[in-house]
């Protein structure tokens, strides 16, 4: 579904993404995890249209995605869930839902995006209760569940989602993968970007992992899970220690 | 995913994915390939392990057997040693032996990889395996055994047994699939017919032959003697592992598990990477290997991808494995023995570098062996016949336990040794 061939981004001079491929299939859910630093959210906002250059490939659906922007890209059906939320605070609850519908008013599609805040809120009751109420007073798990809801409110076929987890207690967490798990059961693919290496990978079917712009480590989600280098890449553990005892 | 379930775009993402990820972690943590690849950056001012494309991994250099006894024993690890569940030695082309090491995803590796290859032999949980392999290649015996449980099937792993003993128990224990090289498997069936067993008797079926590659008329052979059917297997002795090349039940080639190992073909004296067809050396690159990648291993056996899709309509491309091979390694009963091997341990055992010769000797109703021949000198000569006897019998269990195969020494009169070989043909 979403195929990235030998990507390259730069912030200046300096290479942060080095020729990485990655792909996502139909249906699953990738896990990219990687250390702070390691590239990960630059690789997101470089699918997602954020980056105003790139080099190599990314195709969605057999599409290219090169040239396009933030928007075009959410109306070929990529929503991001952008680190940090980044709701509008003194928005209400549904006006946030419904910007996140921006792109689809254009084609008239009043009744749907009605349903699908309905669909959203069903999905998040919480929502419904803080409906009215301005954003920036939700408690970060309501802010993240809004963050979620706000990107399927343009209907999208791949969800990606950066560092869901951050700043969330393990309760909260839990849920919160808990309702990809259930979106992934109803057919959307999902790109998962997070550092909670652990938990990300407990509901992955593939995982990659990323470190310093390469890739350098990929498989089944349940054979990176048992794992103990990824918990080190995880951790950004220095490799020092690979060559003791070698020689 | 597999590649039946993938698209060709699909499948070309995943190995190019694969390669990538191979070379950055080799490049990460493995000096030997690191210093490599800065060479040729130094050189042509571009990162190698940027590859885009999979073909461009012919622009990097080939690894070869001298290189894995040059980093013995652990320098070639890609992984902390505490990462390692397997460790396994086998004879290198050096005095050092080959050391190589196992993850626990690489294990799992291997065990689908088996699998793979002994589903496509047909062979079920109905089966009884056994496995009957040389000591030099006991690690393969421990992929086959790990391979045939994935599959539920009952197995009976590689054990020291005498050959009588091998045909007791294929006989008692109903062993209907037997994995062991073509030396061995020849032998056995003189064994069978010396003590008077009938093949139609026993609940054997099939032969998966391994280590060596084998001639039409050896399996028609086979096939006639025993009633069996047999099936090759492909892979690399002293690294992991057995089963990168399998038959179909087409027989016409071996399938490589191309989601695992990229497979080459060069001209052995250029380097350069042949066309398809053509005859030449496979060199073989892992794809998912994660203690011990190779990239771009000489494995010095002659081979030739076949371009024609199998009409099995499985997607893996094929490869013909021929016999004869592109190094003067000696297999031996599907082990490699390099010749410099063997007279470093000479020189090492007499305290000189004696003149010698070596060859691969099969006599009728015995296994293959490795035939030593050394030329007398004054510092070896006894007049005492026990004390030759002695030396010699400590030579033989020296290059038998260092090699893994078996051995026999002949000592001859230094001066005509060249002129016994020529006479000899050799």
């Amino acid at each position: 579904m979403l195929r990235i061939k030998n990507l390259r981004c730069y912030y200046g001079r300096i290479m942060a993404i080095k020729g990485v491929s990655l792909s996502v299939m139909e249906g699953e859910i990738i896990s990219l995890i990687g250390a702070n630093g390691a590239g990960k959210s630059t690789l997101l906002e470089a699918a997602c249209g954020l980056l105003p250059s790139w080099k190599g490939e990314i195709d969605f659906q057999g599409n290219s995605l090169k040239g396009c922007d933030g928007p075009a890209i959410v109306r070929k059906g990529i929503s991001l869930v952008p680190e940090g939320r980044l709701i509008f605070p003194p928005m209400s609850v549904t006006d946030n839902l419904k910007l996140g519908a921006y792109t689809r008013y254009r084609k008239r599609q009043h009744a749907e995006v009605a349903r699908d805040l309905e669909m959203v809120i069903d999905l998040f009751p919480i929502l419904r209760e803080r409906a009215n109420q301005p954003a920036g007073t939700l408690s970060g798990g309501e802010q993240q569940m809004l963050a979620i809801g706000r990107a399927l409110m343009a209907r999208p076929r791949l969800l990606a989602l950066d560092e869901p987890s951050m700043g969330l207690a393990p309760l909260m967490v839990e849920k919160i993968l808990d309702t990809l798990q259930l979106l992934k059961k109803e057919g959307l693919t999902i790109l998962l970007v997070e550092q909670n290496a652990q938990a990300a990978l407990k509901i992955a079917d593939r995982g990659y992992v990323l470190e310093t712009g390469k890739i350098v480590l990929q498989g089944n989600a349940s054979d990176l899970l048992s794992d103990v280098e990824v918990k080190r890449a995880y951790l950004g553990k220095d490799y020092e220690e690979f060559y003791e005892g070698r020689d | 995913m597999t590649r039946d379930t993938l698209t060709p775009e699909e499948w070309s993402q995943l190995r190019l994915e694969r390669l990538q990820t191979t070379l950055n972690r080799a490049y990460r943590n493995v000096p030997f390939h690191q210093n490599r690849q800065n060479e040729i950056a130094r050189k042509t001012r571009r990162d190698p392990s940027l590859i885009e494309d999979i073909r461009e991994i012919a622009a990097l250099p080939f690894m070869e057997r001298k290189h894995l006894g040059e980093h013995y024993p652990y320098g070639l690890f890609a992984v902390p040693l505490r990462d390692i569940v397997r460790i396994h030695t086998a004879p290198g082309a050096s005095l050092n032996p080959t050391v190589t090491g196992y993850t626990r995803q690489d294990l799992n590796l291997w065990r689908e990889v088996v699998a793979r290859a002994l589903s496509a032999a047909g062979v079920t949980p109905h089966d009884i395996l056994q496995i009957s392999l040389d000591f030099g290649l006991a690690n393969w015996g421990r992929d086959y055994k790990d391979g045939a449980e994935e599959l539920e099937i009952g197995v009976i792993p590689n054990a020291p047994l005498s050959p009588d003993k091998q045909l007791m128990v294929l006989r008692d224990y109903k062993t209907s699939t037997l994995v062991t090289t073509p030396s061995e498997a020849g032998h056995l069936a003189d064994l069978m017919f010396q003590a008077g067993m009938n093949p139609t008797a026993t609940n054997l079926k099939r032969f998966i032959l391994v280590g060596e590659p084998v001639e039409a008329d050896f399996r028609n052979l086979l096939t006639e003697r025993l009633h069996v059917e047999t099936w090759v297997h492909y892979g690399l002795s002293e690294v992991p592992g057995p089963a990168i090349g399998f038959e179909c039940a087409e027989h016409q080639g071996l399938h490589l598990n191309e989601d695992h190992f990229l497979a080459e073909i060069i001209d052995p004296v250029t380097g350069r990477v042949q066309p398809e067809d053509e005859i030449g050396e496979l060199v073989l690159t892992t794809l998912t290997t994660r203690a011990f990648p190779l990239i771009r291993f000489r494995t010095g056996d002659r081979a030739r991808i076949i371009p024609e899709p199998c009409p099995c309509g499985r997607p893996l491309v094929r490869m013909e494995w021929l016999s004869d091979r592109t190094d003067d390694i000696l297999t031996v009963n599907g082990v490699k023995v390099h010749r410099d091997q063997i007279q470093s341990r000479l020189a090492r055992a007499l305290g000189f570098s004696p003149d010698s010769r070596y060859f691969v000797t099969k006599h009728p109703g015995e296994k293959k062996y490795l035939e030593v021949w050394i030329g007398m000198e004054y510092s070896f000569f006894s007049d005492e016949i026990k004390d030759l006897e002695k030396q010699v019998d400590g030579l033989v269990e020296t290059l038998r336990e260092n090699l893994g195969v078996p051995v026999r020494i002949r000592l001859k009169e230094k001066a005509s040794l060249a002129d016994i070989l020529s006479e000899s043909g050799i």
